[in-house]
């Protein structure tokens, strides 16, 4: 079965420090694949790497058998890629309606969609994150959780196969943070796309996660379900030190 | 194939694969259409009662039709270009040298001249896409003053000290008085012209990708905005219809001199007209082309040699005085409403 | 040949220390401020024409007249920060029209009250008379004027290096909201930079007032020379201003005298610096601070 996105031996380098040490991992159609490992471990960078946000140094990713390596940001979009940011990224002066709208027209090559049809879809995607009523509110003025709804919907609004969620739950209470869980799973199961799942809060990603890949200090710890991962010594070690069994 | 379609209260055009649709709203036409009758019948009117307004209004226009080019430019590319003038020069000197040396009238120079525009444009346009901030400014404010360096250094093509002379006027109907109506009426055309293409613009899927790679440019590209291919096409496309404002000058003076247009006095003047009018509105540029035409003429007439001292006072306390520009007092900016955020440090 | 090379070493010194006087505060401006001041073309006429009115009109000698045309132009740039840049920091574009237009305003008013066919003079000659470098004529003028301006840089370098409020000044230029926290106090800062780089320019003015030309629009090529050294050297860097102060002077000094073209003179410049722009695109200077 051809993977849908394939990394092999990704490394990138900011001058001296290797911040992404030879990751290489599969991710399959229809799965949720987590993706932890402590602060600083490189997560981010391996994501902004992906995306093509950063030049990788070194390294090959395949999507679909097609080799995206050097192909632009709007170009792996095109492919089927997309992303949400960590710290929520919006457009200041556009409404949420519109920022939705700028992601339906441009993410992918349309046919026959005319700017009032884009209109309608940006609509559709805006109600199904819960953000109808707000439609018309500058993205400056919305409340965090809406902005990170925003960000969901902006993502899926360009059609993706693949989505890359960084760190959803951070800075969300606990009602919000159940209900963006619940979110993340309708939009996997209506559109029928796969989920690279960035996070800290393990309880979510046990649930929610089919495999696991752990990574610090830019190198791959360990890969697989959720109980072997969070089993792991190495993985346990990079989280607590490495002495933790003197006082466990 | 185009095929349109007309449904209820909208028209819908249909080109292969792409599909258009223009909302037909009668009930926001009204003012629209006051101001498009008034501006048709003031050169008439003026024919009979003085027709050296026409002569301000026919400036005007232009004014006008220089900043809607440099609005869309600014929001188009998200920096401030500090040098339109100089695409004024090369359209100007094209239609200048065609028309001089082979006798070409100007229709034949135009074609010419926009094809020239386009080229200087394409040359320039890696400036826009690697020039970060700072250096932009400094590259697009220094172009037009090398090109009059560079129109002093070769005398003998450009004749940088007295101009070139002689190009074949725009109209010639034998009647000075029914030239300049006649004139006047082509450039309130221009203007509408331009009105109107780059208010669609703007307010089409094109204004709103380049709002959103103006907010956020890195967002932009991850959400499959092409946006080298957007700026470069804005940055072409805007630069071509000052040009051919300079093709309008060249045949309407039948004199063109880069010592006129090329300087920063004349940069200045238009860069006025875009914030005074409002700050990059497209309505507003033809509200400043206006006011600052019609100014400049009666402080000339009533105020002499002291006028270039206090031309630019009076437009600096207007610059304070008046945040939104003139088209703000007309209508205030609503909450929903799109304000470039433009970026010069950055 | 040899007369070239000479010719070429000794204005490429002399040109480029006069240059170096009047880039130095164009770039502090743009490292400090971290605005783009396009009105710093209104120091030049304001110097020449403040001081010849106080000449004129009020019949005073001539150094009282540079001592009253020093106090006027601090007070003109301290009312352009209060007025101006603080107030429009945010809209950038208003903000750069503004000072366009205060350059404007000043070069017209120069030119509404003293024309060019006035006959502007002002006798600021310290050594006159040429003297002879081996081949090459040199005014004594220019030579006393490198030197002061090597002195001036020297005595900026100090300041910021060694003093208390020149480190204040460099923390100033790297990061606003860090310098608030410590303690600096911003505005005060921001208005003695904005007075200190008039001393610079004007001295720079007042040297070449005797040989080089007056007229109203003197303003806008020395800026243009101004920004070109600033980009070129790296915005906000004292060290990237020397070289490259040296560098366009180098670059006038070529197409003067071995292509015998002064006319090439400003654009020589421009594809000097658009090619180092293209090669290495933050400028000549490797780091981001003022020093």
């Amino acid at each position: 079965m051809v993977p849908l996105l394939k990394v092999s031996n990704l490394v990138k380098r900011f001058g001296g420090i290797v911040a992404v040490n030879d990751v290489s991992f599969e991710i399959y159609k229809g799965e949720t694949l987590g993706f932890i490992g402590p602060n600083g471990a490189g997560k981010s960078t391996v994501v902004n790497c992906l995306t093509g946000y950063l030049p990788a140094t070194a390294g090959k990713v395949e999507m679909n058998g097609v080799d995206i390596s050097h192909m632009k940001p709007h170009e792996r979009t095109h492919m089927g890629l997309a992303r949400t940011y960590q710290i929520p990224r919006p457009f200041p002066e556009l409404t949420a309606l519109t920022s939705v709208l700028a992601s339906s027209i441009s993410g992918k090559k349309r046919i026959n969609q005319s700017f009032q049809d884009a209109m309608y879809d940006a609509t559709h995607y805006l109600e199904f994150v819960g953000l109808f009523s707000k439609r018309n509110i500058l993205a400056r003025d919305l409340t965090f959780y809406e902005l990170r709804m925003l960000e969901l919907a902006r993502a899926l609004a360009t059609t993706p196969q693949l989505i890359f969620i960084d760190e959803v739950m951070a800075g969300l209470n606990p009602g919000e943070a159940k209900s963006a869980v619940h979110m993340i799973r309708r939009a996997k199961e209506e559109f029928g796309i796969t989920v690279f799942w960035i996070e800290h809060v393990m309880a979510v990603l046990m649930e929610a996660a089919d495999r696991i890949v752990a990574i610090n200090y830019g190198a791959k710890l360990a890969e697989g379900t959720p109980e072997e991962v969070v089993n792991n010594d190495e993985v346990v070690e990079a989280y607590l030190g490495r002495g933790w069994r003197e006082y466990a | 194939m185009v095929e349109m379609e007309l449904k209820r209260d909208r028209i819908v055009i249909r080109l292969g694969t792409k599909k258009w649709e223009w909302v037909l709203e009668p009930r926001y036409w009204r003012n629209t259409l006051i101001w498009v009758v008034v501006l048709f019948l003031f050169p008439t009117v003026s024919y009979f009662v003085s027709p050296g307004l026409i002569n301000t209004m026919i400036s005007a226009n232009i004014y006008a039709a220089i900043a809607m080019p440099l609005a869309l430019l600014t929001i188009g590319t998200g920096r401030m270009n500090f040098g339109p003038q100089f695409y004024i020069g090369v359209g100007g000197y094209t239609a200048a040298l065609l028309s001089i040396a082979y006798g070409w009238g100007p229709l034949l120079t135009l074609p010419f001249a926009i094809l020239m525009c386009i080229v200087a444009a394409l040359i320039f346009s890696p400036l826009v896409l690697m020039a970060r901030g700072l250096y932009y400014v400094l590259l697009t404010l220094l172009l037009p003053l090398v090109f009059l360096e560079v129109t002093f250094i070769y005398p003998d093509i450009f004749k940088g000290d007295t101009g070139l002379f002689g190009i074949v006027p725009l109209l010639d109907t034998g009647n000075a008085k029914n030239n300049f109506l006649f004139i006047g009426y082509l450039s309130t055309v221009i203007m509408f012209a331009y009105l109107w293409i780059i208010n669609k613009v703007l307010k089409s899927r094109y204004g709103l990708l380049m709002a959103a790679i103006n907010d956020d440019e890195d967002v932009a590209h991850s959400i499959g905005i092409n946006i080298s291919k957007i700026k470069i096409i804005a940055f072409v496309s805007a630069c071509t219809m000052i040009g051919i404002i300079g093709w309008f000058y060249a045949h309407y003076f039948s004199s063109f001199a880069g010592i006129t247009y090329l300087p920063l006095t004349f940069m200045l003047k238009i860069l006025l007209v875009l914030m005074i009018g409002g700050r990059a509105q497209v309505f507003g540029c033809v509200l400043g082309g206006y006011f600052i035409a019609f100014l400049e003429m009666l402080m000339i007439r009533f105020m002499g040699p002291i006028q270039p001292v206090l031309f630019p006072i009076i437009l600096l306390v207007l610059l304070f005085v008046l945040p939104e520009g003139l088209f703000g007092l007309y209508r205030k900016r609503r909450y929903r409403e799109y304000l470039p955020t433009i970026h010069v440090r950055r | 040949m040899l007369t070239y090379v000479e010719n070429v070493v000794v204005y490429t010194f002399l040109m480029g220390s006069i240059y170096l006087l009047i880039a130095l505060g164009f770039s502090l401006i743009c490292g400090v401020l971290r605005i783009f001041h396009l009105g710093y073309a209104y120091i030049f006429p304001l110097t020449v024409y403040g001081t010849w009115m106080l000449m004129t009109t009020l019949d005073w000698p001539l150094i009282p007249s540079i001592l009253g045309m020093v106090v006027i132009q601090f007070i003109v740039a301290a009312l352009i920060y209060k007025g101006m840049i603080k107030k429009y920091l945010n809209t950038e574009d208003v903000l750069l029209t503004a000072l366009l237009l205060i350059a404007l305003i000043v070069e017209q008013a120069a030119n509404y009250f003293y024309p060019i066919q006035a006959g502007v003079f002002l006798d600021t000659t310290l050594m006159s008379g040429v003297f002879q470098l081996g081949g090459v004529v040199v005014p004594k003028q220019l030579v006393v004027g490198s030197g002061i301006a090597l002195a001036m840089t020297g005595a900026f370098v100090i300041f910021f290096v060694k003093t208390k409020t020149g480190m204040a000044i460099r923390a100033l230029s790297q990061d606003i909201y860090s310098s608030k926290i410590v303690g600096i106090n911003v505005e005060t800062l921001y208005v003695f930079t904005m007075m200190i780089v008039l001393v610079p320019v004007i001295i720079g003015t007042l040297i070449v007032a005797p040989v080089w030309a007056l007229e109203p629009q003197m303003g806008w090529l020395y800026m243009v020379t101004a920004i070109l050294i600033a980009v070129l050297g790296g915005l906000g860097n004292i060290k990237g201003t020397i070289m490259a102060s040296y560098l366009i002077g180098l670059a006038h000094a070529v197409s003067c005298f071995v292509i015998s073209e002064p006319r090439f003179m400003n654009l020589s410049a421009l594809i000097v610096v658009m090619i180092f722009l293209i090669i290495r695109p933050q400028g000549l200077a490797r780091s981001e601070s003022l020093w």
